[in-house]
């Protein structure tokens, strides 16, 4: 069982007139979705709130224990819990898909997707697209999600600046929710530590906020205020895109111990 | 000396001839040796020029919807026999003559920048191609780090960490199943993250060790280290 402290906002920005990003923050169920939209005319709106909505009904489904269908393409490598996020993903995208190619007005639409589930005593982080899910431990910052832009993927390959590439292409995305009938998210999953936190955002924040900036606003203030804080240093620099932002923080992870370790903490032994 | 053939959708357009110290230019003008009429071809796209090694090279002229040898957007790539180029729609098919001597290029084949310049994606045929030659080379890297535990002691060979997240512990639902009367259902894990491996406690009374020290939450696993729960005893390796 993990229990966390967590916070959620959502800004339009300095320079847009709509907001086409869309977030989740479910204490109850401990899932945290950040979506970024694409596509004109309030279509990316549309886009990233159906993929926020398709996973939290489907989770819904999950977290209440009523039926749902087993999984037909299960990952036989990943557990059980990374199979039902990835599931919800699945579904998501087929919606926007689906959505897309029905309504003249959505046509080409997609969005990303990043989220934390929490299981038990672990996390599952699942991404499609460029919004970054970042887990900070002390005084450490890392990505948990994959990028799926095409600079980042040549930076990953050690091409770096030495790469010319056209703006327009700098930030354009390999994979999208919606864009074709499948999707292929990347997962982390792992063990939960009192005092992790976890910052989940889309790239109106990255894009004007480097790691280590995050890092240092989230460790001294608490969730709400942080998130406050990081839209306001977004929009100050500009907030040329909407700006959308989680912090989770883990307050205490209770452990299914065995007999023994149980019997001895009460000894004072452990 | 070694033909390249070209095709327009499996249909065999025409045949060219490679031969030492000649270089072929390719492109729509007319002014090239091999010309494909077509808009997404450049003035000037390619040419297959003789190399040292006694092989040949095919070298992209900074075109602006790129080179492709076998699905992979290249700049410079030396040819073996039955590479297919791709450029535009068009295909070019490179290939030595029954009998005739080779040069021995198979090893010496080296890592080659595969997109340096502005490209204009015009096709859907063309980003899917892109998106298969980033894919492959992103499965490469994974493939790259794939650790491995070596079993020193308690258990014989290795096991594989390919997946997201291996569970060891007492559960015969476990991954790696170790014994013990202090050994936690589940003691730790070993978790596949973008940076890396980390191993993590998990419960019971044996905590795991890494080079000796005792791991009460998590460590980045470095390669050589010596991990250790309960009887088993391995070495973290990473395979590329």
């Amino acid at each position: 069982m993990v229990v966390v402290e967590s916070a959620g906002i959502t800004d339009v920005g300095c320079k847009r007139t709509g907001n086409e990003d869309s977030l989740l923050v479910d204490d109850r169920m401990g899932l945290y979705i950040v979506a970024d939209g694409m596509g004109g005319h309030q279509a990316g709106e549309v886009a990233s709130r159906v993929v926020v909505e398709t996973m939290k009904s489907y989770m819904e489904r999950f977290a209440d224990g009523s039926e749902v269908e087993e999984l037909e393409d299960e990952d036989l490598d990943l557990t059980q819990e990374a199979n039902r996020l990835l599931a919800s993903i699945r579904l998501a995208n087929s919606s926007v898909y689906s959505i897309s190619q029905s309504k003249e007005s959505c046509r080409g639409m997609g969005s990303t997707v990043s989220a934390v589930w929490f299981t038990g005593d672990s996390f599952v982080a699942a991404n499609v697209g460029d919004s970054p899910i970042y887990l900070i431990q002390g005084e450490s910052i890392e990505m948990l999600s994959v990028p799926h832009t095409v600079i980042a993927e040549q930076a990953a390959m050690g091409n770096g600046d030495a790469v010319k590439i056209d703006e327009k292409f700098r930030h354009m995305l390999t994979r999208g929710m919606g864009v074709l009938d499948t999707v292929d998210a990347d997962i982390c999953e792992n063990q939960c530590f009192k005092g992790n936190t976890f910052v989940i955002c889309s790239d109106g924040l990255s894009d004007k906020l480097s790691p280590p900036e995050i890092l240092a606003v989230v460790k001294d203030e608490k969730p709400d205020k942080a998130c406050a804080r990081l839209v306001d240093m977004a929009k100050e620099r500009g907030g040329d895109d909407n700006i959308t932002v989680i912090v989770i923080r883990v307050k205490n992870v209770r452990r299914d111990s065995g007999f023994l370790s149980t019997l001895f903490k009460k000894l004072g032994w452990s | 000396m070694p033909i390249l053939q070209l095709q327009f959708k499996d249909k065999i357009i025409s045949k060219y001839r490679v031969e030492k110290g000649k270089s072929i230019k390719i492109g729509r003008r007319d002014s090239n040796d091999i010309v494909i009429e077509n808009v997404s071809v450049s003035g000037r796209h390619a040419k297959v020029e003789s190399a040292d090694n006694g092989g040949f090279m095919i070298v992209d002229l900074n075109s602006t919807n790129g080179t492709f040898v076998n699905d992979k957007m290249i700049t410079t790539h030396q040819l073996r026999h039955g590479d297919v180029i791709s450029i535009g729609k068009h295909r070019l098919i490179f290939g030595y003559v029954k009998g005739e001597a080779r040069p021995d290029i198979e090893e010496k084949q080296e890592e080659e920048g595969w997109m340096e310049k502005t490209m204009v994606l015009d096709t859907e045929e063309h980003r899917e191609m892109l998106a298969k030659t980033a894919d492959e080379l992103r499965a490469k890297i994974t493939v790259d780090k794939v650790g491995i535990l070596s079993y020193l002691s308690g258990a014989e060979g290795e096991f594989p960490l390919t997946k997201k997240l291996v569970k060891i512990g007492k559960d015969p639902s476990n991954d790696i199943v170790v014994g013990g009367l202090t050994m936690g259902k589940v003691a730790a894990t070993i978790s596949m993250m973008p940076t890396g491996y980390q191993l993590s406690y998990v419960g019971g009374m044996s905590k795991p060790k890494v080079n000796d020290s005792t791991v009460k939450e998590s460590v980045k696993l470095e390669e050589f280290d010596t991990i250790s729960i309960g009887s088993l005893k391995a070495k973290f390796i990473l395979k590329g």
